[in-house]
């Protein structure tokens, strides 16, 4: 006689990084799946955890501009910008014009550049293997090389100081970031050509890993993450800082809060930054770069301020505790990477293998600035 | 005084001990001692302020605070919840309001869904150590909507860090809640998952951002290589 048996199913669990191609950096998830479908997700981060909130108590208010360089290596502008708004709040700083107008244009520079590492990556993860990455960096090089003369650093560039930069632009600074600009242009278009409308790109992207906007503001998303799901939140418009508030530009925002929308709203923001960079670029002052009367040593009332900025990200906020004296007592880094990254659970689940790679892609994580 | 002698850790001693001989003890005397022999006013007015020492902690307390202006998010806070005792003050940017602890669940909740807070937000939650003070959350709440935001704090002793877990109110929270257990050992009660996320999965037993951990023994290895000058000043450095 023969007996029928039922078909029993196991689920595995697949591990995916620390080392992997598609995880951005040093990151680890354990997917658990039942055939080709996800049914749960548990993500390990911290490989990079370098203790940044702890040392930066134990550096004082300039020196610790260098560590967040090294916290989102992507957008190490912004980060100089919220950590020196912090300070300049805590220790009350005017900053000059000038600078202002230079962090402006230094740090939507820095946004475009961020987001053509990311779509050239994002391209790579939905399987166009090198091509939108060559594209994308190539517009990156350009702008990377005005960071590499304003500052002398090609990654780490410790330009901002509390009050405003370290030393003037050069001369030519205004020009060369004339002659960069429509080349970036054109080079945004030959990705939106290659990609946008590429059937594979769209087909691996659409509806893929959707969040809606109450989920997406309960996880405390923020960014293009949050506003690929439709919610209008940006730093520079609702929480205007620095000179924002003089410059007309759009906040691009998503319908469907999926893979797709996120890469779009991205797109769209280097758009506006460039927008924004020829607005200032217009009306830069002439002027000193620094407050006049510079203490040689900062020191801070006490007391708690918290300063945060739009970040390629998202919202990148330093939260500082004094007690007075020239260090901080505590300082909390409020990085978007980490945030957005905790909600990959309930984005992924449900999903295919395939496609959480496609997802963890767009959240568009630098594991430096999760761990911190 | 049993919390006074955990918050002490051999290696600030250690340093505490070094750094008064050549400073003949200096503004630090107290350091190292319970609290009653400390004397009530310090010599050398600069160093006094000095991080990490409890002294300035305490006066910190005393100091009157600027009160939240009139019909801000402090007195939308008080409508809402009549019967919770908040203590609102204004900080140097935002408005701060402590609660205690058992309070947590219930004013979150109310945060979030009243229709006057409607902090739908949390922007983030974070410890604070503030040595024989105990241990302080932040929870920073955003309303989207409205565009107001607060501050909120809880204190807790040292001997016994425990708060309600907030991820039924934010899942965001989740996370959050994880790297302060990790870093402060603060746990967060009815969190679903409160294992390590930042450190490694068996480093449950030493929470590196409190005050008393051993970055400690770096500064004063710091101190012994540049010589007597940084020694002195282990928060500050000098001119």
């Amino acid at each position: 006689m023969v007996q029928q048996q039922e078909l029993e199913t196991v689920d595995i669990n697949i591990n995916m990084g620390p080392q992997h191609p598609s995880t951005h950096g040093v990151f680890r998830m354990v997917l658990t799946v039942d055939g080709e479908k996800v049914i749960d997700v548990e993500p390990h981060i911290g490989y990079m955890h370098r203790g940044g909130e702890k040392l930066s108590e134990n550096m004082d208010y300039r020196q610790g501009i260098g560590y967040q360089d090294r916290t989102d290596y992507l957008t190490q502008f912004l980060n100089e910008q919220a950590y020196c708004m912090a300070v300049e709040k805590l220790t009350k700083l005017e900053v000059p014009e000038r600078a202002e107008y230079l962090r402006v244009i230094l740090c939507e520079l820095n946004r475009i550049t961020s987001h053509l590492m990311f779509i050239g990556a994002f391209g790579i993860d939905l399987g166009l293997f090198g091509t939108s990455f060559m594209y994308a960096f190539r517009e990156r090089e350009y702008i990377q090389d005005i960071f590499e003369e304003v500052s002398g650093e090609r990654m780490m560039y410790g330009y901002f100081r509390p009050g405003g930069v370290v030393w003037d632009v050069p001369e030519n600074f205004v020009q060369r970031v004339r002659e960069v600009l429509p080349q970036t242009k054109q080079g945004l278009k030959d990705l939106d050509m290659l990609l946008t409308n590429n059937e594979i790109f769209v087909a691996r992207s659409k509806g893929v890993g959707a969040i809606s906007a109450e989920d997406a503001i309960d996880w405390g998303l923020t960014g293009p993450m949050l506003r690929a799901s439709g919610v209008p939140w940006d730093l520079r418009k609702d929480q205007p800082y620095s000179v924002y508030d003089r410059f007309d530009f759009d906040i691009p925002i998503g319908q469907y809060g999926d893979v797709y929308d996120r890469y779009l709203v991205r797109l769209e923001e280097t758009h506006q930054s460039i927008r924004i960079v020829e607005q200032a670029l217009e009306q830069l002052p002439e002027g000193p770069i620094l407050p006049e009367k510079l203490p040689r040593k900062l020191r801070a009332p006490e007391g708690e301020v918290y300063a945060a900025v739009e970040n390629a990200r998202g919202e990148y906020g330093i939260y500082i505790v004094s007690k007075g004296g020239d260090k901080p007592y505590r300082l909390k880094i409020r990085s978007p990477s980490f945030s957005n990254l905790s909600a990959l659970r309930t984005m992924t689940i449900g999903n295919y293998i395939a496609d959480a790679v496609a997802i963890l892609g767009s959240v568009d994580i630098v594991l430096c600035d999760v761990d911190r | 005084m049993a919390e006074q002698e955990q918050s002490e850790s051999p290696a600030e001693s250690a340093a505490n001990e070094q750094s008064k001989e050549p400073a003949a003890g200096k503004a630090q005397g107290g350091a190292g001692q319970p609290k009653a022999e400390r004397p009530k006013v310090l010599p050398g007015g600069a160093s006094s302020q000095r991080p990490g020492l409890p002294e300035p902690a305490a006066e910190a307390k005393t100091s009157d605070r600027e009160r939240p202006p009139p019909g801000g998010i402090a007195d939308l806070f008080a409508q809402a919840l009549p019967d919770v005792k908040l203590e609102a003050y204004q900080g140097l940017d935002s408005v701060i309001i402590e609660v205690s602890r058992d309070d947590i669940p219930q004013v979150m909740q109310t945060a979030k869904d009243d229709p006057s807070l409607d902090c739908k937000f949390l922007r983030s939650l974070f410890g604070v150590d503030y040595l024989e003070d105990g241990l302080e959350v932040v929870y920073q709440l955003v309303s989207l909507e409205k565009g107001h935001e607060v501050v909120i704090k809880t204190r807790l002793t040292r001997d016994d860090p425990q708060v309600p877990s907030v991820t039924s109110v934010w899942q965001g929270a989740n996370w959050h809640e994880r790297e302060t257990r990790d870093m402060f050992g603060i746990i967060f009660e009815g969190h679903p998952h409160l294992v390590p996320l930042l450190l490694p999965e068996d480093m449950t037993d030493h929470f590196p951002l409190r005050k008393d951990s051993p970055l400690a023994e770096i500064e004063e290895w710091q101190g012994e290589l540049l010589g007597e000058e940084t020694g002195e000043g282990k928060g500050e450095t000098k001119e």
